[in-house]
């Protein structure tokens, strides 16, 4: 781990402390001199607190020469300001999936979904059984026909049902195509593409688009028991395709389709096509014509995930000082109810875990490390998860910047994710500092992090697919440990709250008429359909 | 997550083991820019690299194509003096391979032809038996273009081809080619990983590819090319609070003044440079990148428009905001002079001045930090076909300009980097040409007295230090830190 550079700039001459134990002697004799007199004299740092600030902005006004260009920049006052998204507007890229079913193509389609997301591009899956069974719904609420869709719907010897799986293949990329031409960035045509011609005919397709490239992602797994879970999962998950069929003989149709598939199904070996071929997750991978920066970005990120069952754990620093105060950011030590917190934290952890091996990541700010320090895994330390840079802020409670600079505060109510504070960061910022975290923590098995409110917000956002408008909002209470679990459609959750009070740092958006209570809920449930239901 | 710092006990990272790049190729397709840039980032990462030259090996033992037997590079039947000779100088090669292995060493790229697939099986089995993972990377080239711009750029300027006519020596270099190629074997064999890259990084096909770094080292080959471009530095201008990070203030009437300057100039270097190469100004851009920071983006607000008396945005001039390229944040000691802080803080600023890369002041970042907080804007640099200009703070050239130099990490916080100065950066095969050419002299200019720059040491570390620079430390004296390798 290539974090914690304190590790190493420990001086030699004192082998017996650790850096750990140099950070909490520092800690320590922080709280020490805090009360020195000779602190006192220290020059006040450049923060919004009292009137420096406002008193340089208004004297850089006057000091001002013009530029020589046309249009002069903004002149600099206040707290902060909002930042516009960067454009992505010349990323349009239709990631074509291939593979059998029970290959985890949907679940490839629905990380890279979250991953892309996240970074704030525009994604969408287009998922061809969606559709089928969509419209299937929608035949039968209108005319009471049902379609059946057991294997032979799927057998290539079946003509007609041949026919309409193509045409639902090609609307379904139709709809891709037009999306992205409104806009969107990378749209996923989630099928199984199992053929050469298939695959010729989405290149013709898009390649009458300018602008537009494909990329073709194959999943192929050959490891028996990946194959079986996936298939028990497909056929006890509630599939409308099954859902008049005892599971034995669902599982047995879902056998005949895999079946079916596999008599046509052509690995890629189309030496032009732009592809990424992925064996057994985690396990092999081959690229062919993998050209441009999203393209390289999506094939890196892919070859970092695999599929080994384990759970992260987050938790926030116990309760701390400024957290008492109502200030924020600052390195405060924890309060004493912090302090209990730290003290729980062990058996809580261990119980859910047992003997499992885990790591435990925490950021530089003392309180996390506090937080941490009676846990007896091994721990790193890293600077990218240290909390949101408050900027001129730091240290300040939000009363007091409301009552300063009342404008800029409404600002950041009123668009929190794009908000940055001067000399200090914005949402989105962390979002940038947070990837290669995000990167690690897919290569990772069982982790707890020990965070910060920003932070955490940012990283469940990313697990849970949630939309940066509520990202800041996301409730990340103090004293509970978030428990997340992978699974193919997304993540399960467990809270665990220990009864230990704090204060509730929680700021819900101001005269909003959407409270965090409504951020959709998501599951790890898959979704059968394209769309809600009609009626 | 990766920057230069770290030592384990074995001397290896990320559980990877060890691993031999065998490089495969025809003559002239770029294997010595693929392997010299992947050795260049690898040694960034903290991973210790060696490029091994079978070309440069034989030309140290035996001298130049000229001393050579006349069947040296003609692939068929040999006398056996010249077998013995090329065994020899095999033979050669493969000790120092192993010899950096033994030396704690984890990645060896061995440069040389490897064109037949006996030869790669041959080596590859050897050093797979003892437990070294070998990669193999094919360098592929159909593009005639490419083909000979390497030649004339690079091969004839080769010791081979001392006091040769150049248009004989491109004749004679080709000769070698063709010769390679009636017994070059195209991998396809797929007995060890493979990674085949096509046009020096236009295509890339990857096989058998396992774990962090090795996939690490696809993304990095994914991400390279060998265009001919350069890569500008300048500082922001004078802000009007130099020593806050915090205030984030915006320029001085002085830096204004640098900017429009900076502008200027930039433009006239770039204009010469067209000229003396060649190159049609029409067919390139210039991409600025800058931070979020005001002092940096305002620096480069002159690009934005063609000129006072239009406003139109200039043609294929696209400035960037980066957010992750900030200066290196002072924390606590921001906006305090050395003398306040080694009053305030004695034991972090003896901490500090011992070592200044690593060391970090409370709520602050150290260079270490700040490098990793640049390394996805070093792949993002390595893309960049067109010409880039960063306009930025000290810290995050020095960050970069060590990256392209291959400087160790100790001494990222003393290079300097001085403001009116504009750093030229050529990247070219064997690595970098960089030249820096002095352009304005106004206030906040670092050393003229008058400016208020170096009250902000921690940015500002080399102009503090003037002459102190640390001497390189003895990689084997770093004590082996315990750290978790990943």
């Amino acid at each position: 781990m290539q974090t914690n550079a304190e590790q190493s700039s420990s001086p030699p001459s004192s082998p017996q402390l650790s850096p750990r134990d140099l950070a909490h002697v520092d800690g320590a004799l922080h709280m020490h001199t805090i009360d020195d007199s000779s602190l006192q004299a220290r020059p006040a740092p450049f923060a919004a607190g009292g009137t420096r600030l406002k008193e340089f902005d208004q004297s850089a006004v006057s000091s001002r020469i013009p530029s020589g260009t046309a249009t002069p920049p903004i002149s600099v006052v206040g707290i902060g300001n909002k930042v516009a998204k960067p454009d992505y507007s010349e990323a349009k890229i239709v990631v074509a999936t291939v593979g059998l079913p029970a290959r985890g193509k949907s679940y490839l389609s629905n990380k890279l979904m979250r991953y892309l997301k996240w970074l704030e591009y525009d994604v969408k899956v287009f998922n061809v059984g969606q559709l089928r069974r969509s419209r299937a719904r929608q035949l039968a609420l209108t005319t009471g026909q049902r379609g059946s869709h057991n294997a032979d719907y799927f057998s290539h010897q079946n003509a007609e049902a041949t026919k309409l799986r193509d045409k639902l293949a090609e609307d379904s990329l139709e709809m891709l195509i037009q999306w992205l031409k409104d806009g969107g960035n990378v749209g996923i045509h989630d099928a199984t593409n199992s053929t050469r011609s298939r695959r010729q005919k989405i290149e013709r397709r898009v390649a009458k688009e300018k602008g537009i490239v494909v990329i073709f992602l194959e999943s192929v797994c050959d490891d028996p028991a990946v194959i079986a879970a996936n298939v028990a999962l497909k056929v006890s998950s509630g599939d409308p395709d099954y859902k008049d069929m005892s599971p034995e003989m669902a599982k047995a149709d879902f056998l005949r389709r895999i079946k079916a598939y596999e008599s046509v199904y052509e690995t890629i070996t189309e030496p032009h096509l732009s592809y990424l071929k992925i064996i057994n997750v985690g396990n092999q991978v081959t690229m062919n014509h993998i050209r441009g920066y999203l393209q390289s970005r999506i094939a890196f990120y892919l070859m970092n995930l695999h599929l080994k069952p384990r759970s992260i754990f987050m938790s926030r620093h116990g309760e701390s000082q400024y957290n008492v105060e109502g200030k924020i950011g600052g390195d405060s030590p924890l309060s004493k109810r912090g302090m209990a917190y730290a003290r729980a934290l062990p058996a809580l952890i261990t119980d859910n875990i047992g003997d499992a091996e885990l790591t435990v990541w925490t950021s530089t700010l003392q309180r996390t490390i506090q937080t941490a320090q009676l846990l007896t895994y091994n721990k790193l330390t890293w600077k990218s998860l240290d909390e949101l840079d408050a900027g001129v802020c730091d240290g300040m409670t939000y009363e007091e910047i409301e009552q300063a600079y009342p404008e800029d505060f409404a600002n950041r109510d009123e668009d929190k994710f794009n908000y940055r504070y001067r000399g200090g960061e914005s949402y989105r910022d962390v979002v940038v500092r947070l990837e290669p975290v995000i990167m690690e923590l897919e290569r990772q098995e069982n982790i707890l992090i020990i965070g910060h409110q920003a932070i955490l917000r940012c990283l469940y956002a990313y697990f849970h697919n949630l939309t940066q408008a509520d990202l800041p909002y996301i409730k990340i209470p103090l004293h509970t440990v978030i428990k997340l679990t992978p699974k193919a459609y997304g993540c399960d959750e467990e809270r665990y709250t220990l009864p230990i009070q704090a204060v509730d740092t929680h700021r819900p958006k101001p005269r909003a008429t959407k409270q965090p209570d409504d951020i959709p809920q998501t599951t790890s449930r898959r979704e059968y359909y394209a769309d809600p239901i009609v009626a | 997550m990766v920057a230069p710092l770290y030592t384990t006990a074995s001397g290896l990272l990320f559980h990877a083991g060890k691993i031999l790049v065998l490089t495969v190729g025809l003559p002239a397709r770029g294997k010595t820019h693929i392997s010299r840039a992947l050795e260049r980032y690898l040694r960034w990462t903290g991973v210790k690299t060696q490029v091994v030259s079978l070309g440069d090996y034989r030309r140290k033992v035996i001298g130049s194509a000229q001393n050579l037997p006349s069947d040296y590079f003609t692939l068929g039947d040999k006398s056996p003096e010249t077998v013995a000779l090329r065994q020899k100088v095999s033979d050669g090669c493969e000790q120092l391979i192993w010899d950096f292995f033994n030396a704690q060493g984890q990645v060896v790229i061995y440069d040389a032809n490897n064109g037949t697939r006996e030869r790669r099986q041959d080596i590859a089995e050897r050093f797979s038996a003892a437990g070294i993972h070998v990669i193999i990377l094919e360098s592929l080239c159909d593009d005639e273009d490419i083909i000979l711009a390497n030649i004339r750029s690079v091969k004839i300027s080769s010791p081979d081809y001392r006091s040769w006519d150049p248009n004989k020596a491109v004749e004679d270099y080709y000769r070698r080619i063709r010769d390679h190629e009636v017994h070059y074997e195209p991998v396809e064999e797929t007995d060890f990983p493979f990674i085949r890259i096509k046009n020096v990084g236009e295509q890339i096909m990857v096989n058998n590819i396992r774990g962090y770094l090795q996939s690490r080292i696809v993304f990095f080959l994914m991400n390279i090319h060998n265009r001919f471009r350069t890569i500008y530095f300048a500082r922001s201008g004078q802000s009007l609070i130099e020593h806050s990070y915090k205030a984030d203030s915006d320029l001085s009437p002085a830096g204004w003044e640098y900017a429009e300057r900076l502008k200027d100039f930039v433009l006239e270097r770039r204009a010469k440079s067209f000229e003396q190469r060649g190159i049609d100004p029409s067919t390139r851009k210039l991409v600025i990148w800058t931070s979020a920071r005001r002092r940096s983006h305002h620096s480069a607000w002159p690009f934005l428009t063609t000129g006072p008396d239009d406003p139109s945005p200039p043609a294929k001039v696209k400035v960037m905001e980066r957010p992750q390229m900030s200066e290196i944040n002072p924390g606590v000691w921001d906006g305090l002079t050395p003398d306040e802080v080694r009053k305030y803080y004695p034991d972090e600023w003896n901490r500090f001045v011992k070592d200044p890369y690593a060391y970090r002041a409370p709520r602050a970042e150290s260079y270490h930090d700040l490098c990793v907080r640049l390394e996805p804007t070093l792949i993002e640099l390595e893309r960049q076909k067109e010409d880039l200009l960063i306009i930025g703070h000290a810290s995050v050239i020095r960050c970069i300009l060590a990256y392209l130099i291959g400087l160790p990490a100790s001494e990222i916080p003393a290079i300097e980097v001085a403001r009116g100065d504009l750093v030229e950066v050529v990247p070219t095969s064997y690595g970098v040409f960089s030249q820096a050419y002095h352009f304005w002299d106004g206030p906040g200019r670092s050393g003229d007295g008058g400016g208020t720059d170096e009250r902000n040491f921690y940015e500002n570390y080399a102009e503090d230090t003037k002459g102190k620079r640390r001497s390189e430390i003895d990689e084997n004296e770093v004590a082996p830190a315990a750290v978790a390798a990943i």
